[in-house]
Parts: structure tokens; C-alpha cells; sequence
């Protein structure tokens, strides 16, 4: 039976749902109204296919993230028939929002590592800066760091995987 | 080897594997993961996560939470029960005849039914409000019909004569100037034009309907006046 038939049960969905479903709507659309639009658009979607949710075959997340993938390649087309830009508009190709998708998990899965390992990897990986330099910033041995690196890594995989990510 | 040594070896697995250990140090890891297949394997684990990392934006890691609007939910669930509250009028019975899942779905509906119709007193006239969009472009033509409900308002909207794909936003508007969506439709030539959405802002307290149509808005005054237009058509049976 499906498990979204009811209007409780899109509630408890959208409390569960909603911030990431609209933190990756906007990431991939860039405007805040039209995430909007794309996380009423995936619920009611889901609530009117609700039958056809089977907890048995997948998580309630991802079968919403699959909707809102669809809701999202929809506006992209919706706005790129307006006039404004009718002529020559391209529709967005399916790769990039596999990538934005990918993009905002990654991210995600950044924000709900612990404090010390973030900014350890944030410094160190994406500003480039020297392991010694970073040690000497936070008062910790350089060993530290390092070891901050390595189990900020495992953190990221286990967060990611709890997202659904597989190798 | 020493099981410390060890330790050690594997804590510089996520600098070797996002590439940021220096060349000496570098050279040393390799040569013990020529001999330890534990930490081959830890590092195959390791270099997959690694791998995904030039994807993210810091800044955006480092930004504010982004978060849907308070609202967002209370706009859901009242289009929600809109849709439910008409799929009982045009007496679609389809969600009935699915058991036990389908009895709790014709419940909800039949709650949302006897709400919408306490205001009706009697159930002889409807106060839903047709409006008027005026100036308009030449072959354009907007039509709303708006509707109390417990939860808000109901809005039927016939749009004709726009580019065909449209993306129609459709709002309504406060006397102190505050928008409410009631949702999102595209105009298709061809299709059923009549839209049915819904806001979370009373009838009451509406001021202004309008629709963002590709790259125009249109308005309509919404009467507080006129309660009337005819029709009702909330036959629960």
C-alpha cells in the first residue's frame, strides 16, 4: 500500500525532507521563489502518486529527490521557453543536474561533519594552505591536522553514505 | 610491524589520498602501501570520497543554512487540501476503491468537504468571488474565480491567448502589500487551461490576484464587497 495517500503523511514527509529538498532546489535552480515552486510541486506530485510509493524498494528521500529531479528539469524548461529568452534556448541537459545533485550532497555532507574536521579540510584542501601554517592557526600539533584530515574524510564517506551515496 | 607505526601510516591515508602530502612523505606511504594491503584498502575507500571533493563550493559549505520559508508547509498542505476537497466535488472516485488506504484518503476528504461547506449556511449560494483582469494585451484573456476555504483560498484560473508553456505564478495580496503564492501552472495550447490552486491567505484579508505570466504580471482588485456568484457545486453526496 502506498504510504503517502494520506495528508499526515505528506506532513511528517515534508518535516522530515523539506530543508534538503529545498537547499538542493535552490543550489540547481539558483532562485529562491522558483525552490519554492519546485518543493510544493514535489510534495503534491507525491502526495497525488502516493499509491505508488513502496517503502520496499526504496527510501521515502530518495523516491522525493527522484520527483523533485523531475520538478526541476520541468522549470528549467518552463523557464527557458519565456520569451525573453524563447530563441535559441537550450534545454538543460539531464548531466549537469546529476552534478548539481551530486555538488549539493557533497556540500551537505560537508555541513554535518563535526566543526574540527570541516575546517581542517576546508583549509588544508580547498584554500591549499600548509599543514604547519593551519597547526599553528588552531594551537594543535601539524599530527593533528593530519589525523583531522584522515578521519574527516571517513566522516564525509559515512555522511554521504547516509545519503545514499554508493562507490 | 609495530601496530603505533601502523596507526601512524594510516592517519596520512587522507592527505595521500586527497593528494596533499608533500613529495618525500609522499614516496614513504607508497612504499608501505606496497607491502600493507589493509591500508590499500583503506585507501580505496578513501580516494572515492576524495575523489567527489572538487564538486563542492566552500563557499557555499561555509554560507548560511539555506531554509524553505515558514510557510512553505502550511502552503502545501493547504493546496494539498484543496485538490482533495475538489477530486471529492468532480466525484472522483478513483482513490475509494482502494481498500483500507483508499477509505482513510475518501476520510480525509470527506473532513476537508464538510469544512468547506460550514461557511455556506444553507448551501444555496456560494461566496466564491469571480474577479476581472483589466487591461490585458490584444488576444490575451485571464478569468479567476476565488473561493473561502478554512484553509485559505481556492483559485480556479482560466488563462488563454499566452505563449504556449507559459509559467504561470499565481499570488494573491494583502491590504498591507504581502504576497502569498498559491502555486505554479503552465499554460498549454490545446490542453485544459483552467488551473486549480490554492493560497494560505483568507479571502477576507486578499486585496489584489495576480499572475506572473513568462515575464508579465497581471493583476485583478479582489472585491471584499461582493460575496456571490452562484454555483455552488459542493454536492458531498
Amino acid at each position: 500500500m502506498g504510504a503517502l495517500t494520506r495528508e499526515r503523511d505528506v506532513r511528517e514527509a515534508y518535516a522530515a525532507h523539506s530543508g534538503e529538498l529545498y537547499g538542493f532546489a535552490v543550489r540547481s535552480l539558483g532562485d529562491a521563489g522558483l525552490a519554492e515552486e519546485a518543493v510544493q510541486e514535489t510534495f503534491l506530485r507525491a502526495w497525488k502518486a502516493g499509491d505508488r510509493f513502496d517503502p520496499e524498494i526504496g527510501s521515502l528521500r530518495t523516491w522525493l529527490f527522484a520527483i523533485l529531479r523531475n520538478v526541476v528539469i520541468d522549470l528549467g524548461r518552463a523557464r527557458a521557453a519565456r520569451p525573453r529568452v524563447a530563441e535559441g534556448g537550450v534545454e538543460p541537459s539531464v548531466e549537469p543536474l546529476e552534478q548539481a545533485l551530486l555538488a549539493w550532497q557533497v556540500e551537505e555532507a560537508m555541513r554535518r561533519i563535526g566543526e574540527d574536521h570541516r575546517r581542517v579540510l576546508l583549509e588544508t584542501h580547498f584554500r591549499a594552505r600548509p599543514y604547519s601554517e593551519v597547526a599553528e592557526e588552531l594551537g594543535v600539533p601539524e599530527g593533528t591536522i593530519k589525523s583531522r584530515v584522515y578521519y574527516g574524510l571517513r566522516a564525509l564517506r559515512v555522511a554521504l553514505e547516509e545519503m545514499g551515496y554508493e562507490d | 610491524m609495530r601496530t603505533e607505526d601502523h596507526r601512524d601510516w594510516k592517519l596520512s591515508l587522507g592527505a595521500y589520498a586527497l593528494g596533499d602530502l608533500p613529495a618525500d612523505e609522499r614516496a614513504a606511504v607508497a612504499a608501505h602501501l606496497e607491502g600493507c594491503e589493509e591500508c590499500r584498502a583503506e585507501l580505496c575507500s578513501l580516494e572515492g570520497v576524495a575523489a567527489l571533493l572538487p564538486l563542492a563550493d566552500p563557499d557555499r559549505i561555509e554560507g548560511p543554512a539555506v531554509r524553505p520559508p515558514a510557510d512553505l508547509g502550511a502552503r502545501i498542505e493547504a493546496q494539498i487540501a484543496a485538490e482533495s476537497a475538489r477530486e471529492g466535488r468532480v466525484r472522483r472516485r478513483r482513490r475509494f476503491r482502494l481498500g483500507v488506504g483508499g477509505a482513510v484518503a475518501a476520510a480525509a476528504v470527506a473532513a476537508v468537504l464538510a469544512i468547506a461547506i460550514l461557511p455556506l449556511g444553507g448551501g444555496e449560494s456560494s461566496p466564491a468571488q469571480q474577479v476581472k483582469f483589466a487591461s490585458l494585451p490584444n488576444g490575451v484573456s485571464i478569468d479567476a474565480t476565488l473561493e473561502p476555504h478554512a484553509f485559505g483560498t481556492e483559485i480556479e484560473m482560466y488563462v488563454s491567448g499566452v505563449r504556449s508553456g507559459t509559467l504561470c505564478r499565481v499570488f494573491l495580496r494583502d491590504a498591507q502589500g504581502r504576497t502569498y503564492s498559491a502555486g505554479s501552472f503552465r499554460y498549454r495550447w490545446g490542453a485544459d487551461s483552467h488551473a486549480q490552486l490554492s493560497s494560505a491567505l483568507d479571502l477576507s484579508q486578499a486585496k489584489v490576484v495576480g499572475v506572473h505570466a513568462g515575464n508579465r504580471t497581471f493583476t485583478a482588485p479582489v472585491d471584499q464587497a461582493t460575496a456571490l456568484i452562484g454555483g455552488a457545486d459542493f454536492d458531498a453526496t
